[in-house]
């Protein structure tokens, strides 16, 4: 059975359309993404689905439970990292813990907790005093302190840096081999790349695009960049292959587009050639190319 | 049970932590009550001075009246400041929507303030009572149920006006201004600063209708041996119906 099923779940905000028409179900254990650009819907998404947002249509269910009439009781199975939210200014690490430990059916170890997410020589720092790195590790921590079955991360690596990134990501992983279904709110396509099982790609309030990171760049059929450096003046037999959609030549610098299995036939024509290139490489398309290719613009950064 | 003590616990730390309310709150009213009792005495000659045909210090000394008042005053500033700023602050920084996320009901919320007003309050309350005994040799509360009473009901009517505003201000910065504005409009006009005997008509029956000058009778009837008075504890009780019905209405739907 899913753990969250939306159907058709429409919302606006006067006269702005947020989200219209947006249907998908995440299945137990896996880590979805919902990918897209600011302003796209995803926050009055997941925020609907957490019951925190009254939907104008479309029914949702989560963990069996209907978010705008069982929100109290979701919320004891939930946990949950909100975005653009805080604590009071001089509430320190552990006694948020501890406040909100008190309101779990299902408390998990504080102490425990605190370590999980490198937060102990944090404990007596007032929240106001932490970098946005600890607030988000706090956050988190948070969302897990009733040992939920589903957590929501919105946003959740924004403002930290590169490396904190990395260890968040593999806290994350490490959470799905623990059982606990994980939705990601992200607008970075790296880490919708990396992390998730399945992606859905929204735009403009609408869902554009619903598979694994690998099956949306396969299904758009995008071309792979391969680069080499050669002397050789005459190339125009690579041209001739099938799979070749273009070749570009500055200088000794050749790059060619193609779909499938370009690379491969390309080294093998090179070497048949007599030509063996130090540099060649292959640039496969990204969840960022799909993504371009799905909305037709770059996302904002 | 065990949600509601971590949430007042909570509270207590943070307003601790808070100089501003610390000051506005404990601060504030006691200064007032040294100033007004140094400038109007505790002579018993005054007791029974008359102005504009009532008694100006309901029959007991300036200084007896003043620490009577000033304790209303503690109540005062929490609901028309502390409550609102803090409240409006939490929803402004998303503090509010963090925790209804997090199973932290907002009924919680309300509950540890209340709690905390009613404590400090109190607190608040037993050093005014000290100190204007030992400054002043003043009459200590004869009935210290009766102004136990008196605060309880004073809080939870100041905490449902302090909610109502709460709800309908947006921001921290408008609390305080219109915080300020409130508390000392009513300061001025409820007995607490001037006599209410020696205001014009038209102020004096304004502001006797006005919740912190029932508070006042409701804290100095029984400190000063007057007994209960039923009439402004029930007129307390109707502000916290009226302000605090639509304040949990709105709270709640946030």
């Amino acid at each position: 059975m899913s753990v969250i099923t939306v159907d058709h779940l429409r919302k606006t905000y006067r006269r702005l359309v947020a989200v219209d028409d947006v249907s998908f179900d995440v299945e137990p254990g896996e880590i979805f993404g919902i990918l897209g650009p600011n302003g796209a819907g995803k926050t009055t998404t997941v925020e609907c689905v957490q019951g925190l947002r009254r939907p104008d249509g479309g029914t949702i269910r989560v963990l069996g439970l209907d978010p705008t009439t069982q929100a109290a009781q979701l919320r004891q199975r939930i946990g949950s990292q909100l975005q653009d939210s805080a604590l009071p200014g001089r509430l320190r690490v552990a006694e948020a813990v501890e406040l909100f430990a008190a309101f779990a059916r299902r408390p998990v170890d504080r102490d425990e907790l605190l370590a999980r997410w490198h937060l102990e020589e944090q404990r007596s720092k007032a929240f106001d005093s932490l970098s946005g790195g600890q607030r988000q590790r706090l956050f988190i921590a948070l969302a897990f302190v009733n040992s939920p079955e589903l957590v929501f991360l919105d946003e959740l690596t924004q403002g930290l840096d590169p490396q904190a990134r990395r260890e968040t990501w593999d806290l994350i992983r490490e959470i799905r081999h623990g059982g606990t279904t994980v939705v990601l709110v992200t607008h970075f396509m790296d880490e919708a790349e990396h992390l998730c099982d399945r992606v859905a790609v929204v735009d403009g309030g609408r869902l554009v695009a619903l598979d694994s990171p690998q099956g949306l760049i396969d299904g758009l059929e995008l071309p792979s960049v391969v680069r080499f450096s050669t002397a050789e003046p005459d190339l125009a037999w690579l041209e001739k292959l099938e799979e070749v959609e273009s070749m570009t030549r500055r200088r000794d610098a050749v790059e060619i587009r193609g779909a499938g299995p370009v690379l491969a036939l390309v080294a093998s024509e090179l070497v048949a050639h007599g030509i063996v290139p130090r540099d060649l490489r292959v640039d496969r398309p990204t969840v960022e190319d799909a993504f371009l290719a799905l909305t037709g613009r770059a996302i904002r950064r | 049970m065990s949600g509601y003590l971590a949430m007042t616990r909570t509270e207590f730390r943070l307003f601790r932590r808070e100089p501003f309310s610390v000051v506005f709150v404990l601060a504030f009213p006691l200064m007032m009550m040294m100033l007004l009792a140094a400038v109007f005495g505790n002579n018993q000659a005054d007791a029974h001075k008359i102005q504009n045909g009532l008694l100006v210090w309901r029959g007991v000394t300036p200084a007896d009246y003043y620490a009577a008042a000033s304790a209303a005053v503690i109540v005062a500033a929490i609901g028309l400041m502390t409550l609102p700023i803090t409240l409006a602050g939490y929803r402004e920084r998303g503090i509010l929507r963090r925790f209804k996320a997090s199973s932290v009901p907002p009924r919680a919320l309300i509950a540890g303030q209340l709690t905390l007003a009613l404590a400090t309050s109190l607190a608040g309350t037993l050093v005014m009572a000290v100190v204007a005994r030992l400054a002043y040799h003043t009459t200590l509360p004869k009935d210290a149920l009766g102004v136990a009473v008196a605060l309880l009901v004073g809080a939870v009517a100041f905490g449902a006006i302090g909610l109502l505003l709460a709800t309908v201000i947006r921001t921290s910065r408008s609390a305080q201004g219109i915080g300020l504005l409130l508390f000392f409009s009513l300061w001025l006009v409820s007995g607490t600063a001037p006599p209410r005997a020696v205001l014009p008509t038209g102020l004096r029956d304004v502001g006797g209708a006005l919740p912190l000058a029932h508070l006042v009778t409701a804290v100095q009837n029984p400190w000063l041996g007057f007994g209960w008075s039923g009439a402004d504890l029930a007129a307390l009780a109707a502000y916290a119906v009226v302000a605090g019905v639509p304040a949990l209405w709105l709270f709640h739907g946030e």
